[in-house]
This record gives C-alpha cells, sequence and structure tokens, in this order.
C-alpha cells in the first residue's frame, strides 16, 4: 500500500478552481517528482495534503484520510512541508528554528542523534547556530528548513522547490543530502520542482501535472528517456 | 541631591507598574498586531478578584497568586469568546471590539463593586529605609522587587522554556509554525491568558496608591502606552525599559517642573509618545518596518 495517495483531488482558492483532478501516490521511503509549469497547481497539491486549501475528493495518509484535519495534527501525524520561500522564522535564531522541528518529539536520546547527523550534512548550521535565521543565505535557509524537517523525523517529506534561487553547486549539494536522508532515514518524499532533470535524477517515479491535472505520470528514468514527454512538457 | 534621588527611586518603582502594563500591550501586539484597550480594565477586574479574596480574610500571599491564575483563565477565555471568531478581522474591527471590551469591563466592575474607592492593602510596610543616604520606602523597593521578578519570569518563560518558544513563534509566523505542528489558536490563547496575567500585577502593584475603583487604570493604561511606544511596541524588553523611563521621567516631571504637579502628569505621558512618535517612530527597541521586494 502506498504511503500517500491523492484520488481525484480538486482543490482552489475561493471560487477560483486550480486542481481539477489529481491522482498520485508516493510508496513508502519513496521519492517522487511533481513537475510541470508555474501555475499548474505543484505547489496546491502540496498545500492540499497538509490542510492549507480546502480540498474534495480524498487524500489518505498512512491509510488515514486526512479529510478535515487541521494543518497541526496532518503534520503532528508525520508530514514535513518545507513551504515555498522555505518557512523560516527569521525573527529566531538557528537553534530555535531547529527546536521548533523537535520540540514533538519525545525521544530524546534519538533527537541527540538526529542532531548530530544534521550538523554532519550541514556543518554551517552548527557554527551559526546562536544567529538569527534571518543572517542566512539562500542556501544555509534552505539548508536550516531540510534540517528542521529532518527533526521532525517525519515518514513524509513535502519538498517545494528546493532549488529555487539558489546557485547551482548548492543545488548539487542539497540534492545530495535529500538522496542521502531519504536512504538512510527511510523517509519517503514528494518532490515539486521546476529543475525537472534535477527532480527525475534524484526520484523514482514521476508525475508531471499540467493546469492542474495529471498529464503524464510513469518512471523518471522512463519520462527522462522519452523525448516528446521531455519536449513537450518538461522544456529541456 | 538626596531628594532628587527619593524621586528617581520612587519613579522607578511606579515605573515597574507602567512595565507590567506595557509588557502586556507588548504580548499582544506581537501575538496579533492589535493594541489591546482592554488590557487596563482586565488589570482592574483581577485587582477586584484580589480585593475580594483579601477581603474574605486570605493571606495577601495566597490570595496574589491566586489572581494571577484567574487572570490568566480569564485571559483565554476571553480570547476564546470575544477576540477567536473575529481573528481575521480587519485591525479596525478588533480594535473597536477591544475598546467595547474595556467598557464592557468597566461597566461590570462598576455594576459588581461600585464606584467607591477603595483602599487596598500593601504587604509592604510604610516605613523607609536608609540606603546609602537615601530614604527609600520599602513599599517603593517591595513594588520594584515585585515588578522585577515579574518581568523576570516572562522573560525566562518566553526565551527559556518550549512552550514560550512556541508562543513567540506563532506570533511572528503562524502558517510557518502550523507546519511544524503548532497548535497557533491556543498559542494566541495562551498570550493573551499571559497578557492579562502580567497586567494584573501593574493593577494589585498599582491599587494601594491610588486606591481600587473601575477607572483606577484609566490613567496607567496612557503611561503603559507612552512606554510601549517608547520602547517600540513590539519589543517586550523595549517595554519594560520604556516603563522605567516613563516611571522616572514622569516622577521627576511632577516633582521638579513647575505647575506639573499632579494633575498635569498625565500630559508627560502623552507628550512621550508624541515626541517618541515624531522623532523615532519605531522607538528605542523596536525595528523599522523594512519590507523586501
Amino acid at each position: 500500500m502506498a504511503l500517500l495517495e491523492l484520488e481525484n483531488v480538486r482543490a482552489g482558492y475561493g471560487p477560483t478552481s486550480v486542481l481539477h483532478d489529481v491522482s498520485l501516490s508516493v510508496p513508502e521511503a519513496g521519492v517522487v517528482s511533481l513537475l510541470g509549469a508555474n501555475g499548474a497547481g505543484k505547489t496546491t497539491t502540496l498545500r492540499a495534503i497538509t490542510g492549507g486549501v480546502r480540498w474534495t475528493g480524498d487524500i489518505r495518509f498512512g491509510g488515514r484520510s486526512l479529510r478535515r484535519m487541521s494543518t497541526e495534527d496532518v503534520v503532528r501525524g508525520g508530514i514535513a512541508h518545507v513551504p515555498e520561500g522555505r518557512g523560516i522564522l527569521t525573527e529566531l535564531t538557528v537553534d530555535e528554528n531547529l527546536k521548533l522541528g523537535s520540540h514533538l518529539r519525545r525521544d530524546g536520546a534519538e533527537v541527540k542523534k538526529d542532531y548530530d547527523r544534521v550538523f554532519e550534512y550541514f556543518p554551517v548550521l552548527k557554527e551559526r547556530r546562536r544567529l538569527s535565521a534571518s543572517t542566512l543565505s539562500g542556501g544555509e535557509q534552505q539548508m536550516l528548513a531540510l534540517a528542521r524537517a529532518l527533526l521532525m523525523k517525519p515518514r513524509l517529506m513535502l519538498l517545494d522547490e528546493p532549488s529555487l534561487g539558489l546557485a547551482p553547486i548548492v543545488v548539487r549539494a542539497i540534492f545530495e543530502i535529500i538522496k542521502t536522508i531519504n536512504q538512510t532515514s527511510n523517509v519517503a518524499v514528494l518532490l515539486v520542482e521546476q529543475n525537472a532533470r534535477l527532480a527525475l535524477d534524484v526520484s523514482s517515479s514521476a508525475y508531471v501535472l499540467e493546469v492542474g491535472r495529471v498529464a503524464v505520470h510513469g518512471d523518471s528514468a522512463e519520462l527522462q528517456g522519452n523525448e516528446s514527454v521531455r519536449r513537450s512538457y518538461l522544456g529541456y | 541631591m538626596q531628594e532628587f534621588l527619593q524621586q528617581v527611586v520612587g519613579g522607578i518603582a511606579i515605573g515597574g507598574i507602567f512595565a507590567s502594563l506595557a509588557l502586556a500591550l507588548v504580548l499582544i501586539y506581537n501575538a496579533m498586531g492589535l493594541v489591546n484597550f482592554a488590557q487596563g480594565e482586565m488589570a482592574m477586574l483581577a485587582t477586584f478578584v484580589a480585593y475580594t479574596l483579601i477581603n474574605r480574610g486570605i493571606s495577601y500571599w495566597i490570595a496574589f497568586p491566586v489572581t494571577l491564575v484567574v487572570a490568566f483563565a480569564g485571559g483565554i477565555v476571553i480570547q476564546r469568546i470575544v477576540i477567536r471568531p473575529v481573528e481575521r478581522a480587519p485591525i479596525l474591527t478588533l480594535v473597536i471590539i477591544t475598546l467595547g471590551l474595556a467598557t464592557l469591563v468597566n461597566g461590570l466592575a462598576g455594576f459588581l463593586f461600585g464606584y467607591v474607592p477603595r483602599s487596598f492593602p500593601s504587604p509592604f510596610s510604610a516605613q523607609s529605609a536608609d540606603v546609602a543616604g537615601v530614604f527609600v520606602s520599602y513599599r517603593d523597593l517591595g513594588v520594584i522587587a515585585m515588578s522585577g521578578l515579574v518581568l523576570l519570569a516572562v522573560y525566562l518563560l518566553l526565551q527559556r522554556t518550549t512552550v514560550g518558544l512556541t508562543m513567540r513563534a506563532a506570533a511572528h509566523h503562524p502558517e510557518a509554525s502550523r507546519l511544524l505542528g503548532v497548535h497557533v489558536s491556543w498559542m494566541l490563547a495562551l498570550g493573551w491568558g499571559l497578557a492579562s496575567a502580567v497586567g494584573a500585577v501593574s493593577g494589585i502593584m498599582v491599587a494601594p496608591i491610588l486606591l481600587l475603583e473601575p477607572n483606577m487604570m484609566q490613567s496607567i493604561i496612557i503611561y503603559a502606552f507612552a512606554a510601549a511606544v517608547l520602547g517600540g511596541i513590539e519589543s517586550p524588553l523595549g517595554a519594560v525599559v520604556g516603563g522605567f523611563v516613563v516611571g522616572v521621567t514622569v516622577n521627576l516631571a511632577g516633582a521638579y517642573i513647575p505647575h506639573v504637579g499632579g494633575d498635569l502628569q498625565l500630559a508627560v505621558g502623552l507628550a512621550i509618545i508624541v515626541a517618541v512618535l515624531i522623532l523615532k517612530p519605531n522607538g528605542l527597541f523596536g525595528r523599522a518596518a523594512v519590507r523586501r521586494v
């Protein structure tokens, strides 16, 4: 059974409908990309999952429907959502941001190990622990967002354009770590990306959205090899 | 010189009272970008609770913490019943609602307890101690110590505990906090509870000086506004520093500027508000409102 399943999800803002019919699934510990042009509904799909936008149809996580659940409760159920713009609390320090990731956990010893791991992945965060998160660069803020998501010990991470606005070398590093996190902690990842080539490299399957519907769906390797799909939907 | 120092100490004592109420204003301003005009009235009602308890023969040192707990619960109830349904309303609606709340609480206190001023006990002796040549009353010292303790407790709660961290997170970034599993709405309610309890301290501290009656806090809230604005309205530390600065300034102005005396002291508070808004609109500790585009 899939960890996350969306079935005929429709969602929108007020009278404007953004998602018309989206069905997709993310397997346990799998990495799935969600691709598509601007305005196709990628971010809205993620927001529907964590209850940031009203939806109809069904969304199930670990077999349980998320219908009518508040954002807080969905998140507490094991979904870490790194939103568009990274969701860094810039009024707080780096350390406080990390603490907000782990604040609901009661497994103290494990939390400590996870901190060690996080600082191993992102040594720069350790150096800047006491500084205000607003002093971090864009790449460092993305690292902080990922680190904080990892400290939530989720079963599923929703990542909204982790490459946005970052230098190519930073993007590479961040994607390497996304891969490592997925492999070492068995966290499933639903990855929204504009950079289709990069996303297909790390994911095992992919969905391409077009104007609120799933236009194409398949193995990442297959989509990469299919030239007509690449040209018409992925733009490279 | 000696008299001057005595006035300064008196100013610090009254400043601690302003600081507590200013801190209450800042706590709610941070949580919802709103100045709670009912803060003073809520503090006054809490002081009546303390008065009732003490009048029943309960010791001051038991009545005090019990009142804070009652005020805390009352703040939460007000947030849940009055504020929460209109949380997303335009700011002007919220302002009108807190003004209405102030009138309501004031009227309620008048209805329950009447408008006759009542004397309220102070647990500290009225005698003075000689501190390095300056005569300082134990009352002033007691008020300074109590407000200092309360402000320290609030600081530790907000800065050193997980619940304080989630309260700050919810106040500054509600959307991002929800995605981290923070129950934002309840954190706002806790903020109201905390503000209400801190405000109650100012009421209980000022009641022995002013006599307790439903309009007791109406001048204090002006000084608290002045303190909060001086500190930068969103900075808890600023509110505390602002409280002490306003207290000392008002006390010195009353003592040394001819004709200010007791009647025009309130005008000094207003003058501070106007001066800060003209000269340094972000206050001492406030950040300039910078928007990145």
